[in-house]
């Protein structure tokens, strides 16, 4: 993926779209990172956390820095039975974490791609989302992301979903209900 | 697998369907609860729209929509070609059924064969339309929707009202009584925070346990063969990575040619469809779960349904398959806010329902004759729909292909309207005419009952005796 540099532009612009679709975010520097992530995960009342094998989250070193608040640590790929992944079993406050490939500024949309070290459902078999981003991965809009994903001529990922923000359901009386199926909350952290 | 086409022996219109046309127009008129709903639901939805054409441009989107999905229909069978191709290449499995029996017949052979017990369901107006669950439930195979909307439908054994919306006729208290039917017990809250929890959680059960997952296709994209799933509550995403098999059913209208394509539409789907520029969850597939990948399904098969489609190709209704299922013009119709979509008796409803339930029907079947006529004509549709449709010319259309010679009367009856209205002496007579004629007619200042061929007219509306009206 081709880096792009870090535009305040890009960066205020996905912070006011996820606002505007329910989602919290904040902004930090690499070093912080691990630590500032544990700690909303801690106040959110998260009792364990399942982290993707994936180079962004060794850097931050977010296991240690979980396990020091306390909060129980499980690696992707897991042994967990689909029970429990599903959250039918064990600890309820359960919190999925990503590292989205992509992050589209004008509509607050993550990219998450599957692959060995991610699954395709973290997000939505847990209660609480919180992805890892790295800054210069946010693109402008929604066609750039969708030809930088998919119009590479190699092979494409198996699965990619497009996250706007938390799960919800208007099917009864048309009125926005939260955690219908997947996550109740998202949160993104936005490294830079 | 592929087969040719045949004229779909099934039909789309629901065969167990209680009551002609009319009366379940009457029907349900006469249901208050439901009208209230109806009225809630539009105009939450027209209030939307103002925003997306203001902040986000969706007027401006709309003739690239329409271009977008008239090329993609005149080049269908390269695209599905295309699409068939790259997802056999990613490892999937394809098939092309003639029709909905055929489709039945693959699925439910399929669920057999890998002993299949319990499947999943996401929302699907195309398993709806090949009345997928009643061939799995023949074969004795449990079948659970899992969209909250559809969930609620099942428990009821009501039909959809909307395809986007399909519980929007019932209010939360109706949905509270069905959840304690379900659970067998009062512990269900009555608020809808409460209602979408408990769900969740019974719904998890099903995930737990099923074998296969079954999705609809929002659209197909031939470049790369994948399939694109928009939802807003995360079911389809468990659908399709959860259960060791996932079934893809596609309308084979619905693919398009490339990203370039799919960005565009996806786009101003949402926008049409729930007023808002992102639908929470937009699930891409490209074929099965990969070598190393430790979740997401083992197999992965589409099935393309023609269902009648294809033999629209090259009529005057060939702008019909450019429709993306967003549900925009049964929100703008004053008939189905007024009656909702289970009047129509199919899974299609309103402007875009009235016009496909017969076409896909054949134009023979009296279920579905009498469909193009639920329309004032007002245009509302035609303005609504993204991708550009003319709505309104087609259900002037369609009429034309219902009238049979029972409707020649009408035909004479018009010419003579025609007459006295083109010449000025006439007119003015037959003005003044009418003018005393419904003066005499009327009681405190209505006309409730016209005779002869003005019956129909007035059977569900009153006429003004004098003008402006007196309320
Ligand atoms: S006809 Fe147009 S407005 Fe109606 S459902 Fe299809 S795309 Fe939407």
């Amino acid at each position: 993926m081709a880096a792009t540099p870090v535009s305040d532009h890009l960066l205020d612009a996905l912070v006011a779209s996820l606002t505007r679709r329910t989602a919290t975010s904040q902004v930090v520097d690499d070093a912080d990172a691990g630590r500032a992530t544990a700690r909303w995960m801690a106040d959110a009342g998260v009792a364990r956390a399942v982290l993707p094998r994936d180079p962004v989250i060794a850097r931050i070193d977010l296991g240690a820095a979980l396990r020091r608040e306390g909060i129980e640590v499980i690696d992707w790929p897991t042994s967990l039975g689909r029970r429990e992944v599903l959250g039918l079993e064990g600890p309820e406050a359960v919190c999925g974490v990503t590292v989205p490939a992509l992050a589209v500024a004008e509509r607050g949309t993550l990219v998450l791609e599957a692959s060995p070290g991610h699954g395709r459902g973290l997000d939505v078999t847990s209660r609480h989302h919180v992805a890892i981003l790295p800054a210069e991965r946010i693109v402008e809009t929604l066609a750039e992301a969708l030809a930088r994903t998919f119009a590479t001529g190699g092979p494409v990922p198996s699965a990619v979903s497009l996250v706007s923000g938390p799960s919800r359901s208007s099917d009864i009386e048309k009125i926005s209900t939260l955690g219908a199926h997947g996550a109740v909350s998202e949160h993104v952290v936005i490294v830079r | 697998m592929s087969t040719r086409r045949q004229r779909s022996a099934g039909g789309v219109a629901y065969p167990d369907i209680k009551g002609t046309l009319h009366e379940r127009t009457v029907q349900a008129l006469g249901d208050q609860t439901l009208r209230t709903n109806l009225e809630t639901a539009a105009s939450s939805w027209a209030a939307g729209q103002e925003v997306m054409r203001r902040d986000h441009g969706m007027d401006e989107m709309r003739a690239r929509a329409r271009e977008i999905r008239r090329r993609n229909i005149r080049d269908l069978p390269a695209l599905l070609g295309e699409m068939q191709a790259n997802v056999r290449k990613a490892g999937g499995q394809v098939v092309r059924a003639a029709d909905g029996a055929e489709a039945c017949r693959y699925i439910t052979g399929l669920a057999q064969a890998r002993g299949v017990t319990v499947v999943a369901k996401s929302k699907s107006m195309a398993t709806e339309e090949i009345r997928l669950n009643e061939a799995l439930e023949a074969s004795g195979i449990e079948v659970v929707e899992t969209d909250l909307g559809e969930w609620i439908l099942q428990l009821a054994h009501q039909r959809p009202s909307h395809i986007i919306a399909p519980a929007v006729h019932l209010n939360r208290g109706q949905v509270a009584e069905i959840f304690r039917r379900e659970a067998g017990t009062d512990d269900v809250p009555d608020d809808r925070e409460g209602l979408v929890a408990h769900a969740r959680v019974r719904l998890r059960e099903t995930f737990a346990q099923a074998g296969m997952g079954i999705s609809g296709v929002n659209i197909g994209v031939a470049s790369t063969g994948t399939v694109c799933i928009v939802e807003n509550e995360g079911n389809a995403r468990l659908v399709t990575s959860q259960p060791r098999i996932h079934v893809a059913v596609m309308g084979m209208e619905r693919v398009v040619a490339d990203w370039d394509d799919a960005a565009h539409i996806l786009q101003i789907l949402p926008m049409a469809a729930i007023s808002q520029d992102a639908a929470n969850y937009v699930n891409l597939i490209t074929g099965p779960r990969r070598e190393g990948e430790s979740d997401g399904p083992e197999e992965f098969h589409l099935v393309i349904v023609d269902g009648g489609r294809g033999a629209l190709r090259g009529t005057e209704f060939e702008e019909v398959l450019s429709c993306i299922r967003c549900g925009a013009c049964l929100y703008s119709c004053p008939m189905w806010r007024s009656v909702g979509g289970q009047a129509y008796g199919s899974p299609y409803s309103g402007p875009i329902g009235a016009i496909i339930t017969p076409l896909l029907e054949g134009p023979s079947s009296p279920a579905s004759r009498d469909l193009p006529f639920m329309s004032s004509l007002c245009g509302a549709c035609g303005d609504a729909c993204p991708v550009g449709i003319p709505l309104p010319d087609l259900l002037v259309r369609a009429r034309a292909r219902a009238s049979s010679p029972a409707t020649r009367k009408s035909a004479v009856a018009f010419r003579a309207w025609s007459l006295l209205l083109r010449r000025g002496l006439t007119y003015r007579v037959g003005v003044v005419g009418w003018r005393l004629f419904v003066r005499v007619r009327g009681t405190d200042g209505w006309v409730t009952r016209l005779p002869g061929g003005g019956a129909g007219w007035t059977r569900v509306r009153d006429m003004p005796a004098r003008w402006p009206p007196r309320r």
